[in-house]
């Protein structure tokens, strides 16, 4: 193990960052507001930070695989921290535990926040705000690596380590043409929402800020109101349609768009992850109009963004849930720990593993009728190894076990059992928004403070997908 | 980059992340300083002279009470002396408007008080009004408590203001305190830092160095020093290297 090139890479991960932080201070000197000195210490900050293991560190032939999981892991730990410092240098509602969980929420791209009220905010913080959702949402290692010089396997294993194994499957080009096909797609929508917001009314900053939150499935709005405070139809859809997009495997759009034989249209995920959401919101749109909440399309039209977001993680609202009937929470619940494709930016369960584990339920029940048949796992007629299917369950299980811990250490402190579930749910899928205490327009300022603690921890279990940051705890895989 | 430059900028950048952290503080020390001064200067003048207002029309009412009793000399004096502390105040707080909306209530006060003026400055003693209670408190009391219940809406009004630039006061000092803390802990990060890359980079490979000139002499054994960096350390290593090369030459020779 060598520390100095792990914080070599760390730095050139606070390079990246400053430059956003920059970008930020920009705009608080172009607006001259109160977000000045806090973005400019930040920025110096982390450019010193970024740059001087460069000075020190001369680039590395190659990485070893732990130094890979430890860079990767680290990075995410250290980002956090110094996406903190603006907000607790600038005060207001931020103490160090409300700015530690507003950092964390925004770099894995919860957009759960703890702030009551958003549009006191400084502009420059609130780019910050956003742009952190930016740079978590395709992984903050992920740019780093496309500046980055490729030698020896670098990429490779910090690629294999940021990615989990299932975003892995459906890219068929080597490291260096994923990259660019993950940049491509996440500059490509970002811009495309942008201009779609921008002709539907929205100003300049607004619809950056709102694009940066749906393509990385974030969900910070500069908004007290969050997608409500507009109250247009048109943006609601704009907004649905790429929180939709962004929940689908990059690679599969890059393919789509480019006509590659190997598409959205062709991928079960997809299919299910379609057809899920699609009966989803029709039986939200069905329980809410006929249970006299909203006409059919003000019902069509809440239940189809509530349920997007939520099941993209994305966690913007439109109207609050938490009012609705039971079953349409049970079933934006079920969403929130479903959530969409891997591959995407969308944190959660995730579709992929739903699917294999419904497929492996149907080969158990085929396997009950004929126990001597060999049966094999496929998806998209190509067999799943049976360690990937027993990884999927068990990590289906583990995820579910930590949401019910959390919940249960959360009602110990005071909150109550919907607030507790489904904010742990929330934080543990990165989607953001509960039900009750931490509804859709609300936020999670009530949460006691040992409960935002655990509640951040939630939220970079999810974005790690639990095991890189479990193995971190075990010092001696370490050596 | 050589080594010169490579320390020069560990301390270059520890001395700039204090300096900025300092201007940060002082900056917003000022600020405190400037808020403090505001308390001072805006509302805790208004509030002492609404304070002051208040205690002349209560020696005023004693004065009036003495003029009922038929106590001219020492009632007139009374009311006189009250009278022009009043108006000394007034012109303060009149000097003193920082509060939109402020200067109505000095208006108010002005007119009320001249509109209880008008009922004490008429002849009292040998009139039908001297030992006339009810008069006290048909007439002029109603007027007193209607003078004191304006000064003391003044006074409210500051003392509001006073909490608000006093919460102000506390949100500054922790923004002041706040850069002095990230930069501590930066600092503190930033120099182990520094301290691992000067060991890893500087003492290490010397210590290396030395084992290796060491081993030589005592067990003839190659000198093998591999250094990573392009700096003086890598230049004294292949110095001492051609060194020994040189050295066996002449030997074999």
């Amino acid at each position: 193990m060598r520390p100095h090139i792990i914080i070599r890479y760390i730095g050139l991960i606070f390079l990246f960052n400053s430059f956003f932080l920059f970008v930020s201070l920009l705009i608080s000197l172009y607006n001259n507001d109160s977000g000045i000195f806090p973005l400019l210490y930040s920025s110096i900050i982390a450019f010193i930070f970024g740059i001087f293991p460069l000075i020190y560190v001369p680039t590395p032939k190659d990485i070893t695989t732990k130094e890979g999981f430890l860079i990767v892991v680290l990075s995410w730990l250290f980002t956090c921290l110094l996406g903190m410092v603006p907000y607790v240098i600038w005060g207001g509602e931020f103490t160090f535990t409300n700015a530690w969980f507003e950092s964390v929420s925004g770099f894995t791209t919860t957009g759960s926040t703890i702030l009551v009220d958003i549009e006191v905010l400084p502009r420059g913080l609130l780019f910050w705000r956003s742009a952190t959702h930016w740079i978590g949402g395709i992984g903050i290692i992920i740019f780093a690596l496309v500046v980055l010089p490729n030698i020896g396997h670098i990429r490779a294993i910090l690629i294999k380590n940021e990615f989990s194994s299932l975003a892995q499957h459906n890219f068929i080009q080597n490291t260096k043409q994923v990259l660019r096909v993950l940049v491509i797609v996440y500059l490509g929508l970002t811009l495309l929402e942008t201009i779609a917001l921008r002709l539907a009314g929205m100003s300049l900053f607004d619809a950056v800020c709102h694009s940066f939150g749906t393509i990385a499935t974030g969900g910070f709005s500069t908004k007290n109101l969050s997608i409500a405070h507009y109250n247009s139809p048109t943006i609601d859809i704009i907004v649905i349609i790429f929180m939709f997009l962004s929940g689908i495997h990059f690679g599969l759009l890059f393919y789509t768009v480019i006509g590659n034989k190997y598409n959205v249209f062709r991928s079960g995920v997809v299919k299910f992850y379609f057809f899920s959401t699609l009966i989803g919101v029709l039986l939200v749109t069905l329980n809410l109009y006929f249970n006299n909440y909203f006409s059919f399309f003000g019902s069509l039209r809440y239940a189809a963004f509530q349920l997007v977001s939520l099941s993209t993680t994305t966690g913007f609202a439109n109207a609050d849930s938490s009012i609705w009937p039971s079953f349409s929470i049970m079933l934006l619940l079920f969403f929130t720990l479903q959530c969409a494709c891997a591959g995407s930016t969308a944190g959660g369960i995730k579709v992929d593993r739903i699917f294999i584990l419904l497929k492996a339920l149907k080969i158990q029940v085929k396997k009950f009728h004929h126990p001597n048949a060999v049966m094999v796992l496929k998806v998209d007629n190509k067999s799943v190894n049976p360690e990937a299917v027993n990884n999927a369950i068990l990590y289906i299980v583990l995820y579910i076990l930590i949401v019910f811990i959390s919940a249960l250490l959360l009602t110990a402190l005071g909150v109550d059992t919907l607030s507790a579930f489904s904010g742990s749910a929330a934080t543990m899928g990165n989607v953001g928004p509960g039900f009750n205490m931490v509804y859709s327009l609300g936020s999670y300022s009530a949460i006691p403070m040992a409960g935002k603690w655990i509640l951040s921890a939630n939220m970079l279990l999810g974005r790690l997908e639990i095991y890189a940051l479990v193995s971190l705890l075990y010092y001696r895989s370490w050596r | 980059m050589r080594l010169k430059y490579k320390i020069i900028s560990g301390f270059i950048i520890l001395a700039i992340m204090l300096i900025i952290a300092g201007v940060i503080s002082v900056f917003e020390l000022s600020h405190v300083g400037k808020s403090v001064q505001k308390l001072l200067d805006e509302n805790y003048k208004s509030i002492d002279a609404a304070n002051n207002m208040i205690e002349a029309l209560e020696r005023e009412d004693s004065g009036i009470l003495l003029l009922i009793l038929g106590n001219w000399g020492e009632g007139r004096k009374t009311i006189h002396d009250a009278d022009s502390v009043f108006l000394e105040n007034l012109t303060i707080a009149q000097n003193n408007v920082t509060i939109p909306g402020e200067n109505e209530y000095i208006d108010r006060i002005r007119i009320s008080y001249f509109d209880y003026k008008n009922i004490w400055i008429r002849p009292i003693v040998g009139t039908s009004k001297e030992g006339d209670i009810k008069w006290y408190y048909d007439n002029h009391h109603q007027s007193f408590s209607n003078v004191k219940l304006m000064i003391k809406e003044l006074m409210i009004l500051n003392q509001n203001a006073m909490y608000k630039t006093g919460s102000e006061l506390q949100s500054r000092a922790e923004k002041a305190i706040m850069p002095g803390i990230v930069a501590i802990v930066a600092g503190i990060i930033f120099s182990l830092i520094f301290s691992y890359f000067i060991h890893y980079y500087v003492i290490s490979p010397i210590s290396k160095m030395i084992k290796s000139v060491n081993d030589y002499n005592d067990y003839n054994k190659p000198f093998n020093v591999e250094i990573e960096t392009k700096d003086e350390i890598n230049d004294l290593a292949n110095s001492i290297k051609k060194l020994f090369i040189k050295k066996s030459t002449d030997l074999k020779s």
